[in-house]
């Protein structure tokens, strides 16, 4: 039918094409493709918001970036954070989809419990455990403590400062995003174990594997796809880490929590250094892209092998 | 199911587990009901000894410097208009991309799938640039409108618009329904499923947005909950029974629709790959 239509209706199921389009078409060009280009475009200048010139100055933001101190502290940390997430996360959120893809009882209620903290805004999420790492009144330092006094541990229990120390910060924003994430992955890890034909465990019983070794040999290759897809989320989730520490720390102490979204919020909004901002803004860009390439590649080749 | 000790390690672990993830909700929801003197305790009163709902009350006499009622009904309006529009828009595109011909129309396609990589903090200083040049700055449109350009919809719509059989279209078309009606009438009917999905995680993530609506306005008034809630951490840090009633309010649309939809998220974080 469609081979043999005339001109005139060809032209006109084009033009409705157009119009159903064109509400997105405008928004997507507004919103999304001109601030693409726009970006780069701006982070070639010195673009201060309330400058009357904004002079082409070309790579000149991406070489200062070279030497800013404050933005390779923020690189490193933001590499941190990613690393005491990424992988440390899916761990959990592994574990977990395996215990609930043991025909327990009761799988739903455990699944909506894990999968509550997702639903919940950074804010929220910040405000409670802000609460929980209170030094003196946090619930994790007090269980901590009931803990140590318990196992008869020698000494008495030194509280950790969580969020006040430098040292303690990060992997305390590290652990709060954990919780809050991990029940997303789980649920992605459930759908593959779910889909792992039960006839491969049979075979592989049969043949005497242990469990390791039908996790090792069955599970894990069957589940690359959801590895890869999940791993590749939570880097680039994690190289866009903000809320947690704009809410909790504000980077602090001494920078130890400074990533780069926050750092290219601040110069951008407490500066109002647009250029430069933007400049960052293209440096994560390409770092989280190239990540997303390389991790493709080591995961597809890996299972070459 | 056999019995065994290892079944029994299993379900221990599983509980332990599923106790210490609800802690910190249950804490809050404890907390925002407990008075002043209970909650600087050596020992976490988690059975109130005396409940009260002070904590919601002194909210609404804050109003002046602290409208958390109004930051609700902007988060609440935020939310649900931008969900219908985006719903309305991503499917009229996602019928023209699968359903229309005309040209251009893969390279369009193309381009609008390729920015689902960009992550939008990437873009967010333009955003802002634009949005004041629109004088926009602390209205509903800059909260509600960037938003909607986001390339999800369109997508996942587009890949269901394809499941949906032709002959029942064609039928349509003989019998001299034109196009929009068979959008409106034929492929969005069908597409419930799809759309629902769609709308509880564009409400949920218009609801949690925290970036947008930071940069977006200043204004005490046109500030969001999420936004709104970090104010008030800065005002009130120390009266914590009154910013867990603040976090409480926060939650609860959220978790009612968490627990009415589970089944549907559940489904959708599968279908999609989205996290909610």
């Amino acid at each position: 039918m469609k081979r043999m239509a005339l001109p005139a209706q060809r032209r006109h199921e084009a033009l409705v094409g157009y119009l159903f389009i064109a509400p997105y078409l405008v928004l997507f060009v507004a919103f999304v493709l001109v601030p693409v280009v726009w970006g780069f475009f701006i982070s070639l200048h010195n673009w201060h918001v309330l400058g009357e010139q904004k002079p082409f100055v070309g790579f000149a933001n991406y070489r200062a970036l070279l030497r800013d101190d404050l933005f390779g502290i923020a690189l490193l940390n933001t590499g941190y954070f990613a690393l005491l997430t990424v992988i440390p996360g899916n761990v959990v959120s592994l574990l977990l989809a395996l215990g609930l893809n043991a025909r327990i009882r009761g799988e739903n209620v455990y699944k909506a419990i894990f999968y509550l903290p997702v639903v919940l805004s950074v804010a929220v999420v910040a405000i409670i455990w802000r609460w929980m790492y209170s030094t003196e009144f946090g619930l994790l330092n007090h269980y901590l403590k009931v803990l140590w006094q318990l196992l008869h541990l020698p000494g008495d229990f030194q509280p950790i400062p969580w969020l006040n120390s430098p040292q303690s910060a990060m992997p305390s924003l590290a652990l709060m995003s954990i919780w809050w994430g991990a029940g997303g992955s789980m649920l992605i890890y459930l759908a593959g174990l779910r889909g792992i034909p039960e006839e491969y465990y049979e075979a592989a019983r049969i043949d005497g594997a242990s469990t390791w070794g039908r996790f090792r040999h069955i599970t894990l290759p069957l589940l690359k796809p959801s590895l890869l897809f999940c791993l590749v989320m939570s880097l680039i989730g994690s190289s866009q880490v903000f809320g947690q520490s704009y809410i909790l720390t504000g980077g602090g102490p001494h920078y130890s929590t400074l990533t780069v979204v926050l750092y290219m919020y601040q110069t951008g909004f407490s500066l109002y250094r647009m250029g430069y901002a933007c400049a960052v803004a293209y440096v994560m860009f390409v770092i989280v892209l190239g990540f997303t390439l390389l991790q493709f590649r080591l995961l597809s080749a890996r299972g070459e092998e | 199911m056999r019995f065994s000790f290892a079944r029994l390690l299993l379900y221990l672990l599983m509980t332990i587990t599923a106790v210490v993830f609800l802690m910190p909700v249950a804490w809050m929801l404890v907390m925002s009901i407990l008075p002043e003197h209970e909650i600087f305790q050596p020992v976490p009163h988690w059975v109130p000894q005396e409940p009260t709902l002070q904590n919601f009350q002194e909210l609404f006499k804050r109003a002046e410097e602290a409208p958390v009622m109004r930051w609700f009904w902007n988060s609440l309006f935020v939310a649900g208009t931008g969900t219908l529009a985006y719903l309305l828009l991503s499917s009229m595109a996602a019928y023209a991309f699968s359903r229309l011909e005309f040209p251009g129309r893969n390279v369009l396609f193309f381009l609008v799938l390729s920015t689902l990589i960009i992550p939008g903090q990437v873009t967010i200083i333009p955003v802002f640039l634009i949005l004041q040049k629109l004088h926009w700055f602390n209205t509903y449109y800059a909260l509600i409108v960037p938003g909607l350009a986001g390339a999800f919809g369109v997508f996942l719509l587009r890949q269901f618009f394809l499941t949906i059989p032709r002959e029942m279209e064609e039928a349509a078309l003989i019998d001299g329904c034109g196009r929009a009606g068979i959008y409106w009438r034929i492929i969005l009917p069908l597409s419930k499923p799809a759309l629902a999905t769609l709308a509880i995680f564009s409400f949920l993530g218009g609801w949690n947005d925290f970036m947008l609506p930071l940069i977006a306005t200043n204004e005490i008034e046109m500030r969001t909950l999420p936004v709104g809630l970090t104010i008030f951490l800065g005002r009130y840090s120390m009266q914590y029974g009154l910013v867990m009633a603040t976090a409480v309010l926060a939650t609860l649309p959220v978790l009612v629709m968490f627990l009415l939809f589970q089944r549907h998220i559940i489904r959708g974080v599968v279908l999609t790959g989205l996290k909610g």
